[in-house]
């Protein structure tokens, strides 16, 4: 919900009955997408306001509807409720309030939204504070679901706001044939069919995890997407950026600099295998240092700090997750694709091959491989008492959440009452 | 002036085939990663990828697949990128090809501004052998676009830069990508004054951004659209995504054309936003696009993209190369505002 401006001001004619957020202490308000209009005056021509943006329309629209600041509303399907979400309920601090009620409402009576619900953000996991987590964390669910359905390109990087989501390894078709080639010229096919099978397994299993969305993963996406680090595109790769912002306990120093890239790479490509770019050294370094292939499982956070190569290059270093507040089923998962990766090229991935297909099919199915988030799910459903802060705790125990301060946690599972 | 097959030359008035458009015979053995019109003369010029073979070039020219060709503006010379790291300048005239620029990975794209030649980055004379400037990038360069003084290439990790060329070049900007997926390629476009004013923007997910540099109101001025979709503007079913391969803006219109891995191509208009025509699909994906220089013809190569990986990959399967006749289709809608 919006901060009311009025209220700001101490001047706020609807008093308990606006619809606005009337914060405690006049601050506060959520992080929310820039790039907004900020069209302060009504008279703005509002025509083109529904065609090119549902920016004034934010009070209203359902904040499940969301989509950041990122993408446009698009003109050319003039359908479709997705397309309007330029604002959203949870976001959005200060300004644009005036559109409030008063003038906007009379003018927005195109608006075809639902009542407007102020608290329907209560409905997902997610405080006041931090309004938009809820929606953004939807939006990624969503974003995935498509993803997997439309049989697009698997190999791609990801992000919704900003941020790149880790886990998500970019490649492209031209990479990918030239490693066919070089790899056919040389007989070695079998190496580049078992490294493709590897890295879309990894995709699938990323993409799951996120659409299934265990509190676990919910909990590290929002401290990725609350923490922005800088793009891992502008660092000089191999640096830690992407997760070296990550607060909870995240042993990824040893990520460092581009050396390790340099050297123990990936078989895939001879050293030079970068794509134009004069700052790749090699294809390996380029793909693992911004994304983590071999960490898409359990919480992506749990980056191991392996900067050089796929999990099947080089008997890998990782640890498993270090953040075991993530429950060991993380590592449960890790250990498992260990031994698979350390066993090396060629060195029969029995569970990859059993899956047959070319993977880059619609196939609903997750992963038989093992590593999908199902094996995740088992003890993360519940927080531990250890867990919990003490205010969590008393919002458990409490009848009532408080607005503003709902755990973002499970409950534990004795609080529980059947 | 024979450019392709080992044998005939322009096959203009070769076989029709489906929907009117002309079929260029004798096309490549192997993917068609590029295509591009000669500026004066209309002619086509296709480069293979793959293979050390060439049968179209008439001398080995490079070991390992092209990328990306483009000519000079005199029509006289024409520049290989490779994947052999090398770039090179083959005379029409003398039928000599001569390296001119050296890079430590493959190459994926060159243009050509007035008397430099860019490639991937490094600004090179062709008349010496170092290069005159080298720009780091950050990320592997996915593909770019030269429309003189603007540059801008977009790179893995959803990096977008923006390069301007005057004097001496420089970085201008780094964009924040409008896309969420992987880029695959960009174009740019000029405004009214024939200035390069912004760019579009393809990805892997069926969905092209317009971008302008400065723009008044970027909230309202820039915006996304998708294409290259199996349902249309349907979404309440799942519905197949492809990549946009290529898009290619009409020189005279400033209308655009976008190609994709469905195998079909489209014609927007961005200022009215709104899509002009779609193709029929045809059954490989389209993977390159270019107008002439006076838009009259739109060509349009059809050949595997490797976008479903190398399962799908059949050597036997016949590339094609398109001549559409563009002068009508392309003309822009009136603006709705």
């Amino acid at each position: 919900m919006p901060v009311c401006n009025f209220f700001l001001q101490g001047r706020c004619r609807y008093g308990d009955k606006c619809w606005n957020e009337h914060p405690a202490g006049g601050g506060g308000g959520g992080g929310g997408g820039g790039g907004y209009n900020s069209n302060n005056s009504y008279n703005s021509p509002a025509q083109q306001q529904p065609r090119g943006g549902g920016f004034g329309n934010r009070v209203w629209v359902n904040p499940s509807q969301q989509k950041g600041s990122y993408i446009q509303p698009s003109s050319f399907s003039s359908h479709g409720t997705e397309e309007w979400g330029g604002g959203g309920g949870g976001g959005g601090g200060g300004g644009e309030n005036d559109w409030g009620r008063g003038g906007g409402g009379g003018r927005r009576d195109n608006v075809s939204f639902s009542a407007p619900n102020r608290f329907s953000t209560l409905g997902t996991p997610s405080t006041f504070e931090r309004g938009g987590g809820g929606q953004q964390v939807e939006t990624i669910q969503m974003d995935m679901d498509i993803w997997e359905s439309s049989g697009q390109w698997g190999f791609s990087c990801y992000s919704s706001f900003k941020t790149p989501l880790s886990g998500f390894t970019d490649l492209s078709p031209e990479e990918l044939r030239l490693e066919y080639l070089s790899r056919s010229a040389s007989g070695e096919v079998q190496i580049y069919v078992n490294a493709i099978k590897e890295l879309i397994n990894q995709w699938r299993s990323r993409v799951q995890e996120l659409k299934v969305m265990n509190p676990a993963t919910r909990t590290a996406l929002l401290a990725e997407i609350n923490n922005p680090a800088p793009q891992a595109s502008s660092s000089d790769f191999g640096s830690a950026t992407v997760f070296g912002s990550a607060t909870d306990g995240m042993e990824s120093k040893g990520f460092g600099a581009p050396a390790p890239a340099a050297s123990n790479t990936f078989s895939f490509a001879a050293p030079s295998g970068g794509f134009g770019s004069l700052a790749a050294p090699g294809f390996g370094s380029a793909l693992a240092a911004p994304t983590q292939p071999p960490s898409g499982f359990g919480s992506s956070i749990a980056a191991a700090p392996n900067a050089a190569s796929f999990s099947f290059a080089a008997p890998s270093t990782n640890k498993p997750a270090a953040t075991s507040g993530f429950g060991s089923a993380s590592g449960f998962n890790f250990t498992s694709t260990q031994n698979a990766g350390g066993g090396g090229f060629g060195s029969g991935f029995g569970r990859v091959e059993g899956l047959g297909s070319s993977g880059f099919g619609k196939t609903a199915s997750p992963p038989a491989a093992g590593v999908g988030s199902a094996g995740g799910a088992s003890n993360s459903l519940f927080s531990h008492e250890s867990n919990t802060t003490p205010e969590e705790l008393n919002q458990f125990k409490a009848k009532r959440f408080t607005l503003g301060q709902i755990p973002l946690k499970p409950p534990p599972v004795d609080l529980l009452v059947v | 002036m024979s450019l392709f097959g080992a044998t005939s030359g322009f096959g203009s008035s070769g076989d029709r085939c489906l929907g009117n458009d002309v079929e260029v015979t004798s096309p490549p053995d192997d993917s068609i990663s590029c295509l591009a019109f000669s500026p004066p003369l209309h002619l086509c010029f296709q480069i293979l990828i793959m293979g050390s073979s060439f049968t179209l070039l008439p001398k080995q020219m490079h070991t390992g697949p092209v990328l990306d060709v483009c000519w000079s503006d005199d029509g006289s010379k024409v520049f290989t990128a490779s994947c052999d790291k090398t770039a090179k300048m083959w005379d029409l005239n003398s039928n000599q090809a001569m390296q001119i620029a050296q890079h430590e990975g493959p190459i994926k794209a060159i243009h050509w501004i007035k008397d430099f030649s860019v490639s991937s980055l490094q600004f090179w004379d062709t008349r010496s052998p170092n290069p005159m400037m080298s720009l780091q990038m950050p990320e592997r360069c996915y593909c770019a676009d030269v429309v003189y003084p603007m540059a801008v290439v977009a790179t893995a990790e959803r990096g977008l830069i923006v390069y301007q060329l005057e004097n001496q070049p420089s970085e201008f900007r780094r964009i924040d990508s409008p896309l969420k997926h992987q880029h695959r390629c960009v174009a740019i476009f000029k405004d009214k004054q024939n200035k390069p004013t912004g760019f579009a923007l393809g990805s892997i997910e069926g969905r092209v951004a317009i971008h302008y540099i400065n723009p008044p109101n970027p909230a309202k001025d820039n915006f996304t659209f998708k294409c290259h979709r199996s349902n249309g503007t349907n979404t309440a079913t799942p519905q197949d995504i492809y990549a946009v391969n290529a898009i290619s803006f009409h020189p005279v219109h400033g209308t655009l054309a976008t190609v994709g891995s469905d195998g079909r191509f489209s014609f927007w208009d961005k200022d009215a936003r709104t899509k002009l025509k779609t193709s029929e699909q045809l059954d490989q994906p389209i993977t390159a696009c270019c107008f002439n220089s006076n838009g009259n013809i739109f060509a349009y190569a059809s050949s595997y993209d490797w976008s479903k990986g190398h399962e799908y990959y059949n050597p036997q399967k016949k590339n094609y190369i398109f001549l559409r006749n563009a002068a009508e289709e392309l003309k822009p809608r009136n603006k709705k505002w």
